[in-house]
């Protein structure tokens, strides 16, 4: 049997960025790979369309209703059911079957994986955020540059450089809306009442061009985000799985669902399902990495050890979603740089915990009024006017905690195949919570702790930590280098391996940490 | 008096009629139906809407004053499967958008809308006590 170098699994940040630092190898990257519709074509502001254009049923609604997701499914993010985003979340619950009371999450098997609709938070982890990792922030810096430079990513140093880490690359930042540009100007004259609070705003980092950057365009401020897949200036993995293919640098195979692996004769076989023909089908190589997503990636382990009984930890960001209002910008009407990109980041510095609490905060302008108008208290016309006119002057600041490992929350392997995930229940932190919407009000804006939503567990999509990296790793638990404990040649290369989740997003992390693994295993097949 | 389930077609000009005005286009009705059709295939009509529709009633109010009650949820979503048809299509913008700056007039269709909500509660909560819907 031919053997290549090294077999990677799964094509989102983890495995994107195992293979670009495979380079030079013989690499064979398997995934399902379901790819964004090639009929997506939306170009130009969406307000601008939506006005102009007579019908936008295919673009916004779809031919099989699937905008309609939430009406007759279990709900899923809004970003997740338009229909030329559908692709991102296509076959998961019947390739990759989850049982569970208690997640609300999804999976997803296309190529670039649940990065194709993420809001493109890239944060670099502290020392702070690494401090149960068995790897410093020294070890990811060369790897966090050098994505950097191969993404773009804009931003500032402000008031968050203690966090998120100083960076001269940094492109521009985003243009803010009206909405957020008053209330950073806010910020900025309160800056003190809000240090003695140690709370901070800021620019968030984002993996969005602001100039034109290796061949990709800048941002357009079309507001194309719940509904355009694959807007150039926003990155996603699979424009590096794409730029690998073209170089010749991978193989890559799509419509092959990985289920075990087993070690042999210092070679690895990886075995695989044919989606299009049915077939089992053996692969080959000297190493292999795992980055099929932090549950699928616990499934493929569990079944290679036919192991169906252990209870294997899993994390993810519990969510508070805190909305707020302007009073004096009803009324105002969309701008044109409204976007449904972050706009800027909020920490919570929580001495008591010794945890840093990050915020994001959102425009309402991204998905359809359709979609929330019965989450408000008036009548249905009442609804309309109401968000017609308070849309452009409200916002949500979406607050993560960090993830907590507890005995309740777990990913279990039944022998049906099946995954077991459930999460234990989780209440934020009230008084954190509270501090903000006092500080909001302090700046002129509206909110209340009744308004406050907590979205299921799973929801963040932020699943990590199931196989998390040791000092000394027992059974399930992987080294430094991503290594499967009891393993020579298997190693974890996305949220499995981490070791705790900070309440930063986890993305740019994953992507670090998988290009360090892939580098060290090029030089090793060396 | 007549109480037949109305057709998905009937269902969506009642409904258009009732919350935006007018015969809605021959498409928007086509949508409709073949929404309920797909997503909903086990509910072949709804008798709530029927006494609706057969009665004339105030389709607002009483979908209002159920949906306070935490019911009427069907009712809810039909009229939520046609605001994302009409959402879709340029004509409708105005309902859903505003682009031209005016705060005097929003904070006057604002509070309209409010005082609107008000009397659509009292109204459909007399509705429903009236015509026994749940």
């Amino acid at each position: 049997m031919d053997c290549v170098d090294a077999i990677v699994i799964g094509s989102g940040p983890g495995g994107a960025f195992a293979a670009y630092g495979l380079r030079g190898k013989r690499v064979l990257v398997l995934d399902v790979g379901r790819d964004a519709p090639t009929d997506a074509r939306l170009s130009g502001n969406v307000y601008h369309l939506r006005r102009t254009r007579d019908d936008l049923f295919p673009e916004l609604i779809g031919e099989e209703f699937e905008s309609l997701h939430n009406l007759h499914n279990r709900p899923i993010s809004l970003k997740l059911k338009s229909p030329f985003m559908s692709f991102v979340v296509r076959d998961w619950r019947r390739l990759t079957p989850v049982v569970s009371k208690t997640f609300e999450g999804v999976i997803s098997l296309a190529k670039g994986g649940l990065a194709n609709a993420w809001g493109a938070g890239v944060y670099r982890f502290t020392d702070r955020d690494l401090r149960d990792f068995p790897i410093s922030v020294e070890d990811l810096q060369p790897f966090y540059d050098e994505l950097t430079s191969h993404i773009g990513v804009s931003g500032a140093n402000d008031d968050l450089t203690p966090y998120f880490a100083h960076d001269e690359a940094l492109l521009p930042p985003l243009a803010l809306s009206p909405l957020f540009s008053e209330l950073f100007a806010r910020y900025g004259q309160a800056r003190a009442d809000f240090a003695r609070e140690r709370t901070f705003l800021g620019r968030p980092r984002l993996a969005v061009l602001t100039q034109p950057w290796n061949g990709r365009a800048a941002y357009q401020y079309e507001n194309l985000e719940f509904f355009q897949p694959h807007i150039p200036a926003i990155y996603t993995p699979a424009y590096t799985i794409d730029q690998l293919r073209s170089e010749g640098a991978i193989t890559y195979l799509s419509g092959r669902l990985v289920e075990r692996f087993h070690e042999r004769d210092g070679q690895v076989r990886v075995y695989a399902r044919n989606l299009d023909t049915g077939e089992a089908e053996v692969w080959c190589g000297r190493k292999l990495c795992i980055a099929a997503g932090t549950l699928n990636t616990a499934r493929i382990v569990l079944q290679s050890a036919a192991e169906y009984d252990k209870r294997l930890p899993v994390l993810d960001n519990p969510m508070a979603c805190i909305p707020f209002f302007s009073l004096g910008r009803i009324g105002a009407g969309l701008a044109a740089n409204d976007s449904s990109l972050a706009q800027l980041n909020w920490i919570v510095d929580d001495l008591d915990s010794g945890e840093t609490i990050q915020g994001t905060l959102y425009g309402a302008t991204g998905p359809l009024r359709s979609d929330v108008l019965f989450t408000l208290p008036l009548s249905f016309r009442a609804n309309l006017t109401l968000l017609k006119h308070v849309a452009p002057a409200a916002g949500l600041l979406m607050l993560f905690y960090p993830g907590i490992e507890t005995p309740q929350s777990y990913v279990r392997l039944r022998s049906s195949g099946e995954l077991e995930v459930e999460f234990a229940p989780t209440g934020g932190n009230p008084a954190i919570e509270r501090k903000i919407i006092r500080l909001l009000r302090r700046i002129g804006y509206l909110s209340h702790p009744a308004l406050i939503e907590r979205p299921g567990m799973g929801q963040a999509l932020h699943y990590a930590g199931v196989l998390p990296m040791r000092a000394e790793p027992g059974p399930f638990e992987t080294h430094a280098d991503g290594r499967l404990s009891g393993t020579a040649h298997v190693h974890i290369v996305d949220g499995a391996c981490f070791s705790r989740l900070p309440s930063k997003n986890l993305t740019f992390t994953i992507m670090a940490n998988a290009l360090r693994i892939g580098r060290r295993l090029a030089h090793e097949l060396s | 008096m007549n109480t037949a389930v109305p057709s998905l077609a009937e269902e969506a000009l009642y409904l258009h009629h009732s919350l935006f005005g007018g015969t809605p286009e021959p498409v928007i009705i086509e949508r409709y139906a073949a929404a309920n059709r797909k997503l909903f295939p086990a509910e072949a009509g709804s008798a709530l809407l029927a006494r609706i529709v057969s009665r004339g009633l105030d389709v607002e109010a009483v979908e209002f004053a159920l949906r306070r009650r935490g019911a009427g949820s069907e009712l809810t979503r039909r009229i939520q499967v046609l605001s994302y048809l009409v959402e879709a299509r340029a004509r409708y913008q105005h309902y859903f958008v505003s682009t031209e700056p005016g705060r005097g007039g929003a904070v006057v269709e604002l509070a309209a809308a409010v005082i609107r909500s008000a009397w659509k509660l009292a109204k459909g909560e007399y509705l429903v006590r009236r015509h026994g819907l749940r």
